[in-house]
This record gives structure tokens, sequence and C-alpha cells, in this order.
């Protein structure tokens, strides 16, 4: 109790926000401190040579990806809304399935099924299969291919978003254009498309800021982006204002995609808060159309999801050499569970912060913090890499008097590691916090005082019961996105030390598909549990 | 066939069912050409069913549904919404958010010349009073306004009947009541046969020529306002278009019953036979104050409604009713004042 008034102290909380928001901050200015410096002679060759190419991939796959989102997103998410037919709740929900999956681990995946030695292509060469029926799945490896993996694990956020724009607009909306005069056709046209059209739109631009934030997938198709371009320059050139002025490019591009996506949301608010839903005008299917919805649904979860797991479950029983999975598990465990643990308390004293003191400037900061979601792993990586590497030669060169051998002293320990997911999830854990803290309006503080209790109590009878559920989910969608981690987690790490995500990196890029197949399907299993967990939040839907 | 070439909209032996409850029983109602309408109900008596039929929503279970003399739908048959020249003004308004204030009002013009759409356009805007707010999104304006708006677009393609689910519900009590004046007024320079479903007596009797009052799936009387309020035919009516009080009496001549305030005679025969037990019904101006009166009764609660006071005063004999008297009236509770009875038409109901 007496810690409790302790937090409680102003100065305490504001100064664990704006401590908080100066991390988030720290590796944006290092990596933007970059552009400004006079560029190195690898930065003037990339220049010359790699950058345009970066561009045009990084381009060309989101692109691809939009596409591949939209195609499959929307028209899921129309059905599910529009039509009643057996097995749609079922299917409303496997549908979510595939964001259980990292882009890179399915790309793993088909890609051991795919290969020339696979049992697909053998069995195609076995049947003299032409070879144009042979050579896409022959060229899985390619920009095309990356595209499809993305899309394939990306497309719930769409079909999430345009789900749930179909099924709040009004009703009366398209009952007001039939007494218009209008036909179906044309209130789908004219008023039940373009209200969607925000939604689908936040949902794209998410899909993109992901894609161009995903290493583990290009880097493993040897797509040349921006991504696998910071990750050579930095570590085959060892030139990390190269690598820093790249991201700072990088970040360019998820600028432009965070405004967009904003814009796209504001949108939303207007278009949705009718009275009468949807739901109501459904119209059932029986039948031939019935088993034909079926099928186009089906189709995403089989691919995104059925299909690679039976593969995974398949090669971790009877194929994979399991070297040392329980230490891999447990050093994952527990890095991602301290780490989760810490981000959710942070994020608990910004909540209260917030609550206390509320101020424009203190909502600015956690704005602010609620970008670093946005800030692509690697980028991260290499912002907290060179002031921390910095820190590190400065200590090491005030021991020196003592003779104490210079070592790295925090950037090559779990310290940078912590420090980079704090950075990255920290927006993840707040989010899930303040949905948590906004229940429990003042009004009911005040009541439970008012009603004899005093701080502390209102503290432990009030507070920590109705905030249990979104600080555990907080907790928990934090820790499986540590879990699935790659590139900062690559980078950070310290020597020899491995996670799940690692391992399965490094086996998939010594061509061990099979072997890497027990640490991956580890991670999917346990980034069902918060699929499963937002299908239950939005089950009212 | 002659007299539905008369009327604009006819309602005949309509029932209609939601799911497995009958909501709608054996209605028959009818509009004359631009004659404006209402359906007045407490909630759930079905009137917005009955509407929503009216639009082609709701399917049929028995009866028939003419506009202009033409089949709208029976049990077997159904014009589709979109092809019944039925316009339809939403409880919560559905403007088109992504749409301008013109382009919703413009929306159900398609197929219009270019030039009569925007005439068109023009014209409604101008009757609305918004010429000047055309590029506007429905967000930017008030409720008011967008009260305006939804009634401009629902006319716009001239429908040969404007249907209106209570429009006004959404709103305060003050432009609630502007609202419906006002809308009357739009829509009678249009000419437009209109049909308002409320459960606000006041908003019915300011916009409506004739009221159908509704009470659990049926149609208790259609009249007038004035008949409604003044010559019910029902209890039900009786109190739900206004304050009043029953009163026990018995009939001692054709048109004189004996009550608790006397015998009270009617301008009309009774039609009951002299002897039978009767409940007379009773407003609040049948009974006014008077200071001069010799017959007094007791203050026993007040309401002041600005322009008047309603009294509730206790007779002699323990009887309570309502009673007007003039603003400037301030009387005490507990003060015996004069009252006097001002009864022209006497509401009789069987006990």
């Amino acid at each position: 109790m007496f810690s409790y008034f302790r937090i409680l102290r102003p100065n305490g909380l504001l100064i664990a926000t704006f401590g908080a928001a100066l991390c988030v901050a720290l590796p944006l200015c290092v990596v933007l401190s970059f552009i400004v410096t006079t560029s190195s002679d690898v930065w003037q060759h990339l220049v010359d040579t790699l950058l345009l190419r970066y561009i045009s991939n990084t381009l060309l796959l989101s692109l691809y990806v939009a596409i591949g989102v939209a195609c499959i997103g929307v028209p899921t998410a129309w059905i599910i809304a529009f039509y009643r037919f057996p097995g749609r709740n079922t299917l409303s929900w496997l549908l979510l399935l595939p964001m259980a999956y990292p882009a890179y681990i399915l790309a793993y995946t088909y890609t051991g099924v795919l290969e020339y030695a696979g049992p697909i292509l053998t069995w195609m060469r076995s049947v003299d299969m032409p070879d144009w029926v042979m050579s896409p799945f022959l060229h899985i490896r390619s920009l095309t291919g990356a595209a499809l993996m993305l899309s394939l694990v990306l497309y719930p956020y769409v079909y999430l978003l345009a789900r749930a724009a179909f099924l709040q607009q009004s009703a009366n909306l398209m009952e007001a254009g039939y007494t218009l005069g209008q036909s179906r056709f044309s209130v789908f046209r004219r008023i039940v498309i373009p209200m969607a059209r925000p939604a689908v739109a936040a949902g794209v631009l998410l899909a993109v800021m992901e894609t161009v934030a995903d290493f583990g997938t290009v880097q493993f198709f040897g797509v040349q982006t921006f991504t696998t371009g910071i990750m050579r320059t930095y570590y085959g050139f060892g030139d990390t204002p190269g690598a820093a002025q790249l991201s700072s490019v990088l970040l360019g591009f998820v600028a432009v995609l965070i405004i967009l996506e904003r814009n796209s949301r504001n949108r939303i608010k207007y278009y949705s808060d009718q009275m009468r839903r949807l739901d109501q005008a459904a119209q059932h299917l029986t039948g031939f159309p019935a088993f034909g919805v079926q099928v186009l649904c089906a189709f995403p979860i089989l691919f995104g999801f059925l299909i690679p797991t039976i593969l995974l479950v398949n090669w971790t029983i009877f194929d994979a050499t399991m070297q040392s999975l329980w230490r891999l598990a447990w050093n994952s465990l527990a890095l991602a569970g301290g780490s989760s643990l810490f981000i959710v308390g942070i994020a608990l004293l910004i909540g209260y912060a917030n609550r206390l003191f509320p101020s424009r400037s203190l909502s600015y900061v956690t704005t602010f913090i609620g970008l670093g979601y946005a800030l692509p792993g690697i980028v991260v990586a290499i912002g907290v890499l060179i002031p921390f590497g910095a820190f590190d030669v400065w200590v090491s060169a005030q021991l020196a008097p003592w003779s104490i051998k210079p070592q790295l002293w925090i950037s090559g320990t779990l310290v940078a590691v912590i420090f980079a997911y704090l950075v990255r999830f920290l927006a993840v854990a707040n989010g899930n916090v303040v949905s948590g803290l906004s229940r429990l309006r003042p009004s009911i503080d005040q009541s439970g005082r008012l009603l004899g209790l005093s701080q502390t109590r209102v503290l432990t009878s009030i507070h920590i019961p109705l905030m249990r559920g979104s600080v555990l989910t907080a907790i928990l969608v934090c820790f499986v996105d540590i879990l699935k981690e790659l590139p900062a987690t690559l980078i950070l790490r310290p020597f020899d030390f491995n996670t799940l995500a690692v391992r399965a990196y490094e086996l998939a890029g010594q061509e061990r598909l099979i072997d890497a197949s027990p640490a991956s399907l580890c991670i999917v299993l346990v980034g069902l549990i918060p699929v499963i967990l937002l299908n239950r939040s939005i089950g009212k839907l | 066939m002659t007299d539905q070439n008369k009327d604009a909209l006819t309602i005949r032996n309509l029932t209609l069912d939601y799911g497995e409850r009958r909501v709608v029983y054996d209605a028959n109602f009818a509009l004359k050409p631009q004659e404006l309408g209402c359906l007045l109900g407490p909630s759930g008596c079905g009137k917005s069913t009955l509407l929503r039929a009216i639009a082609g929503f709701q399917s049929l279970t028995s009866g028939e549904i003419r506009l202009d003399g033409d089949l709208l739908s029976n049990q077997s048959f159904s014009v589709p919404a979109e092809r019944r020249g039925v316009g339809m003004m939403f409880q919560d308004i559905a403007l088109f958010p992504h749409l301008t204030v013109d382009q919703n009002i413009g929306f159900g013009l398609v197929g219009w010349p270019e030039l009569k759409a925007q005439e068109r356009i023009r014209e409604l805007l101008d009757l609305i009073g918004l010429y000047n707010l055309g590029a506007r999104y429905p967000h930017e304006l008030s409720g008011g306004q967008q009260q305006r708006v939804a009634l401009a677009r629902s006319m716009s393609p001239k429908p040969k009947l404007l249907l209106l689910d209570e429009p006004f519900s959404g709103l305060d009590t003050e432009l609630r009541e502007r609202l419906a004046s006002e809308v009357r007024t739009i829509l009678k320079s249009d000419g437009i046969c209109s049909l308002l479903v409320t459960h606000d007596q006041r908003e019915a009797f300011d916009f409506a020529d004739r009221i159908a009052v509704m009470n659990d799936g049926h149609i208790c009387q259609v009249d007038t306002p004035f008949n409604l309020y003044h010559e019910p035919t029902s209890p039900f009516v009786a109190h739900f278009v206004g304050p009043g009080e029953m009163v026990g009496a018995k009939v001692d001549g054709p048109r004189s019953v004996m009550s608790p305030l006397g015998v009270l005679t009617n301008d009309t025969d009774l039609g009951f036979e002299t002897g039978s037990d009767v409940k007379i019904f009773l407003r609040p101006d049948d009974l006014i104050h008077n200071d001069d009166s010799d017959y007094t009764a007791i203050l026993v609660d007040k309401y002041f409604r600005g322009a008047h006071h309603l009294y509730e005063v206790r007779l002699d004999n323990g009887i309570v009713l309502g009673c007007f008297a003039p603003s400037h009236h301030d009387h005490e509770i507990g003060e015996r004042i004069g009252v006097s009875l001002d009864i022209e038409h006497l509401v009789v109901f069987p006990r």
C-alpha cells in the first residue's frame, strides 16, 4: 500500500512516461540523424548500384501484397457479412488462423515441400508434368513467392476490418437506397462498397507496413529490399552509417503509410455508428451456392494454415532432428516472458499517468509511443546498436586507466534486446492497457471512495479485478510478438544466445528446412493463443 | 373500384407477422391524394411494421396494399421496394455519410437529365432552407439540418407516397415541435401524400390531417385530430391522445346522464338505454376554474404549463378531476376554488 502512494506521486509516473517516450525516440533520432551526416563511400556505392533495386523491389512487393490481401480479405469478409450458410460461424473465425504464422515460417515450410527434391516436384517429374506447370513451383523463391507468403498471413487484417465495416453499415442505409428507386446492384455499388473503402484501405496499409518491415521472408527468398539491404550493408560491408541511412529512407516509406492509415481510420469513424445493423439483411444460402462460398472461404485457411501446419507437425514427428529444442524453448520463453512483463509494467505506469494527470502534452507523448510499432524491427536494431555501442566505447575509455579490458558492456547483452523490444512493442501493451483503463470511469473510483473505500482498497477491490483481463491480454500479445520477432533479436542478441525464431532462421539459411520445423511449430502454436483471444473479443460482432 | 380511384393509398384487411408473432391484425386505412396521415400508437403496437410493409420491406400474411389503385403487395405478390415509387424518411436519418448534401439529395435522380436533376436539387435545397450548404457532408450539419436533408432526399424523385418513420424522435423537444410543423408546410407545398409514424400525440396533431390510432396491432380509430381528442370511440384512444379522467354515471334520458357532477346533457342522442351504467370521460378543458362559481373544489395538485395551469381538484364527493385555469390564477394547494363545467359533447363508454 505504501508503494502504491509512491507510484501515485506525480513526478514518478510522469518521469516514467516521458522516459519511455525517450526510449522510443532514441533509435528513431539516431537513425534520422544520419540523414544529415556526410555519406560514406559505401553509401555512394549503394546509391549508384543497389538503392534503386531496393526501392523498386520494396514498392513492387508492397503492391503485390496490397493486391493479394485485398483479393483474399475483401471477398471472404463479404461472404461472411452478407450471407448465412452452414459452417459460416466456424469459417468466420478459422479465417483468422493464418495470423498465427510469421511469413518467414510459411516461406520455410512451402520451400521445404516445393523444392526440387521435395515430394511435389518429385511426383510431378515422375508423371512427366510439362515444364510450364512445374516452373511456378520451382520459382517459389522469388518476389512473387514472397508476396504470396506475405499475403497468405497478412490478409486477416483486411478481412477483419472489412468484415467489421460491412457489418456496421446500417441496414437503413441500404433500405434508403431501395426507397430511392435503386436496384440491389446499384445499392451495393453506390453505398456498401464506397462506405467500406476506408476500412479496406486501412487493412491493406497495415499489411503493407508489415511487408516493408519483413526481413525473414525476403532474406530467405533472396529478394533485395530495404530490410535485406540494411542487413547486408551492416554485416556484409560493416558500414553502420550506411545501414542507418538506408533505415531512414525506409522510415520515410513507413511515415507515408502511417499518415495514409490514420487518414483512413478517421473516415471510418464517420462511416460507422449507425443504428440497425446489416445482420438482419443477410441472405440465406443453401445447396450449391452455399457449397461454393464454403469452398471460397476454405481456400485461404487451407493454404495459410492447414497445409503448412500438417507439414510442420509431420516433419517434427517423423523427420526432424531436434537438437537442443528445450534449451531454445526455454531461452525464448524466459526472454519473451520477462520482456513482456517489463513492457506491460511500463505500459501500466503510462496508462495511470494519463489517467491521473491528463494533459495535452501527455497524450501527445502517448500517441508518439504508439508509433514504435510501425518501426521495422531491423531499423530499431540499428537505432539501438549505434548509441549502445558508442556508450560501450565511452565506458571502456573511462575504465582504461584502471586497466580493465574494454568489452561490450550493454550492446552485446540482453539489455539491448529488451530495450529494442520495449521500443517496438510498448505500443501493443499500451493499447490493451488503455482499453482496460477506459472501462474504469472516474465515477467508479469516486463512488468507491464515497462508499468508504480507501485509495488502496479502490485499487485492490475495483481496479485490479477490472483490469486483470486486459493486462493479461497485453502480456500475452507482447509475448507472442516477441516470440515471432526476428531481425532485432538476430542483430542484438548476445553471442551464441539462440531463440526459436533465430534458430529456425539459421537452420533455414543452411537449407535444413525440415530441421527448422520443431522451432517453427512452437512459434505457430503459441501464436495461436492471441488469435483465439482476438476472436473471442470480437465474437459479439 | 370507384372508391379506390379516389384514394391514393389503400390498405385492406392487412395482417402482418413478424416471425412467429402476429403484429398487425386486419388493418384498414386509406389516404387521399395530398393528404398527410399519421399512424399513432405506443411503442410495439405494430405501426412501424405496417409502415415497412407499405415500403416493401415486410411481407404480408394477408390483405392488400394499393397505391393509386395499383396493387403493391398481397400475400403472394410484392412489387420490389425500389419500383414502388414510395419514399421513406428513416428514424436514424440514414444519410449516406460518404456523399455531400447535393449528392445525397440527387441519389435517387439517376436517369434524370443532368439539368433537370440539378434543378430539382436546387429547388429542394431552397424548400428546406439550406441552399448554400449543398457541398457539405452530413457530419458537418446539425441534427435539424440533417433531418431536413433526409426529407429532401426522400422527396427528390417525386414519390407517389412518402413514409416517415418516427423521423423526429432522435431530436430534442424544442426542435422536434418546430420541425414537425415545418415538415408539414414543406410537404403541403409540394403536395406529396405522406404517412407519418409516431408515438408522440403532439407531433401527430402538429403534422397530420388524419390520424389512425393503433394499439396491440389493431387500428382503433381513424379520424381528424380534433375528433380524436373530443370524440374518442374507445377508452384507449381517449387516454392516449390527452389527459382526462373516467367517472361512473347512469343514463337517465336519451341525451342525459346522472353523474357525480350532477345531470349532464349531450347535444345529440347518446345511443344508450335509459338506466344503464356507463363511464363518462372528462378532459381538463371540460372543467374550468371560475372564481365566481358557487360550485367549489379543493386544489390537490397543480402543474404550471406556462400559458395555463393544469389543476387537479377534489370534488366534495371525493372524485379527483383535471381542470385548466388561466396562467395568472395562481392558487395554493389546499385552497378551495370555484369551478364550473363547460361540456358541449359527452364522451360516454359502456361500463
